[in-house]
């Protein structure tokens, strides 16, 4: 009997356990959209999936690497931490990297090391964000990235990611053409198309 | 029932033996056909609900918001939760209540999990995704005593190890963690084999766990990777003496995952090094610093010696076969193809054809045909390698298949003759 009942209590923590893992994942991420502070991040979206967790776009931003003086200090896979301002456009942009967390009055993100270059002469530094996909319905990512790429021939529309960055953590909200929601892009896109085979049926 | 069992043994009713064997009938629990075929079906079930609703997660509903579809993240993982409660609480004693639950319990965790990644656009890479799901979901091989959730977390670390391992990026870093996570997975398998180690669970375990720490094992290679060789080599000794000693001689060749990995193993290994080309590279390698690849094979090396050294004391020295101490030979072969790849080709090749023709010996002393045969096998493998080899002449070739082909006529008409003569 004391046997079954410590099994029992093992199995309670157990169960906790397997609550707090996601419990924690959420409040984490929800204490950043709420608090967080915005940034606009300009990218390339494109479409492969994921076995447990479906479908998502992946983002490739405009700035993916930093010039360094020296690489001689930086490992692949090592943290990094970028430094965020916003340009004359509102989108973000890096102002510089640390390998160290920056002191509090800025606003930055943690991100990972990819590999470090030496190209002409010139030494940079190639990282990855921590919000490089944004997972969508299965039937819209590929519409999504259609969608993306028709905006890309269009020089005056913009792509970009709306994140909220806070102590170093980012969150992915949304990834927008031209200030629309790449899900509602779709969504229009489709109903254009629906109303074109209609007319097209009518006549 | 077997509450009881130390008493009855104590009062000299049954033996120790005995007494063992009913324990492992009943924590077995596959005695009748009926209970065998609901268990299967009850995990098949647990299983496929549970992948089903991770692919209906994967579909993404983005009609619900954030909250509602957070809500229902956790709907799966609660009712594991509740029938595994259930389960502890009211059919502890029921095999399939208990492998069904920590099945379905298993698979929502992974559910909630991607659920959760997916909703707030977690990049997180699959290998820290399996390690948070492995270890959330490990308590259950020991809480409910579930084997399926055993083979299911095996599976799981393995395919960690890959993740992290393989491939080119930050390849190997992590890799080492695995051994840990498998190291915690050995004490419900050291049960299954001391209750019935022929049992069906078992048997699947059998065949996981060596093929587990094979795949893992290459996530060890770096820059000297040939060395991997003696590595590999001494595992597979290590799965030979393992598959021959014990309650795991009782087993039938395919329930026996240690010898056929062993034995397949060290031949393919074998094999492979009778072209001259791999000796070439090894020999152009500096593998003689102190690197993993060398820790791996040290460590394996010695384990392999030991194991050897401990059955050497126990039975008599005819009790280990050739395929066992073939690692002690294979060793000194290797450190020859470190300086001559020619001397270690013709050695390897030598090598096999010696374990080709012992092994036609022994199945012609035993009369066993499929012994004889798989002789044969082995010679006519070691020459069709040999077909591919150009620098030797096309007519040597030619004489030397016609020669194993009138060799496997020859040797099976003997064997059968031989055998006729008996009856009569």
């Amino acid at each position: 009997m004391k046997y079954k009942s410590l099994t029992i209590a093992a199995f309670v923590v157990v169960c906790l356990a397997q609550l707090y893992a996601p419990v924690s994942m959420i409040l984490h991420r929800e204490e950043v959209l709420q608090h967080g502070k915005e940034y606009k991040f300009e990218t390339a979206p494109i479409d492969p999936n994921d076995p447990f967790r479906g479908k998502y776009i992946v983002l490739r931003f405009r700035e993916e690497s930093f010039p360094v003086d020296s690489t001689e200090n930086w490992d692949q896979a090592e943290d990094i931490f970028l430094h965020l301002q916003t340009d004359r456009n509102g989108f973000a942009t890096i102002r510089s990297i640390s390998q160290v967390p920056p002191a509090e009055n800025t606003d930055y993100v943690k991100a990972k090391v990819s590999y470090v270059s030496h190209h002409n002469g010139r030494d940079s530094i190639f990282f990855e964000y921590p919000f490089n996909r944004f997972y969508m319905k299965e039937s819209k990512a590929y519409e999504a990235e259609l969608a993306y790429q028709s905006s890309q021939q269009d020089t005056t529309q913009q792509t970009f990611a709306l994140v909220r960055v806070k102590d170093g953590e980012a969150v992915l909200k949304d990834v927008l053409i031209n200030g629309v929601p790449v899900k509602e892009v779709v969504e229009r896109q489709r109903e254009r198309d629906q109303a074109a085979i209609k007319k097209a049926q009518e006549q | 029932m077997i509450k009881d069992l130390p008493e009855l043994v104590q009062a000299g009713v049954i033996t120790q033996e005995t007494a063992d064997r009913i324990r492992a009938y009943y924590t077995a629990g596959a005695g009748k056909p009926q209970n065998r075929l609901l268990l299967v079906s009850g995990i098949l079930g647990a299983l496929l609900i549970g992948l089903g609703i991770i692919l209906i997660i994967a579909h993404n509903w983005d009609d619900l918001n954030r909250s509602a579809k957070t809500a229902l993240a956790f709907l799966p993982l609660l009712i594991g939760q509740l029938l595994g409660g259930y389960t502890l609480l009211k059919k502890q004693a029921s095999v399939v209540w208990r492998e069904a639950a920590a099945t379905f319990l298993f698979l929502s965790v992974g559910a909630t999990i991607s659920l959760v990644s997916q909703v707030y656009h977690i990049p997180g890479n699959l290998s820290s995704f399996l390690l948070t799901w492995m270890l959330l979901g490990l308590p259950l091989v020991y809480i409910l005593a579930s084997s399926f959730a055993s083979l299911f977390y095996l599976a799981g670390i393995t395919y960690y190890a890959v993740e992290t391992g393989y491939g080119y990026q930050w390849a190997g870093r992590d890799a080492y963690l695995f051994w840990l996570l498998l190291l915690l997975a050995l004490p419900h398998y050291l049960r299954l084999v001391r209750n019935n180690v022929a049992g069906n669970f078992t048997v699947f375990h059998h065949w996981l766990v060596p093929l587990s720490v094979l795949i893992a094992m290459g996530t060890v290679a770096g820059s000297a990777g040939e060395l991997l060789f003696v590595a590999y080599m001494s595992l597979l000794g290590i799965y030979c003496i393992i598959g021959s000693t014990g309650s795991f001689k009782t087993l039938r060749f395919r329930n026996n995952g240690y010898l056929f990995m062993g034995i397949i193993g060290t031949l393919g290994i074998l094999l492979t090094l009778t072209f001259r080309v791999f000796w070439e590279e090894i020999a152009r390698e500096k593998l003689l610093s102190f690197s993993p690849e060398m820790m791996a094979s040290l460590l394996l090396g010695s384990l392999a010696l030991l194991l050897l050294f401990l059955k050497w004391q126990r039975y008599t020295f005819k009790a280990i076969s050739l395929m066992e101490y073939l690692f002690l030979i294979f060793i000194p072969i290797f450190s020859i193809g470190s300086y001559s790849a020619i001397l270690a080709t013709v050695l390897v090749n030598l090598l096999v054809l010696g374990i080709g023709l012992l092994t036609v010996r022994a199945g012609a002393t035993k009369n066993d045909l499929g012994l004889l045969n798989a002789g044969l096998l082995i010679i006519a493998a070691l020459i069709i390698s040999r077909f591919f080899d150009t620098n030797i002449s096309f007519v040597l070739r030619g004489l030397l298949f016609v020669l194993v082909g009138i060799g496997f006529f020859l040797a099976n008409f003997w064997m059968l003759k031989k055998r006729k003569a008996h009856e009569i």
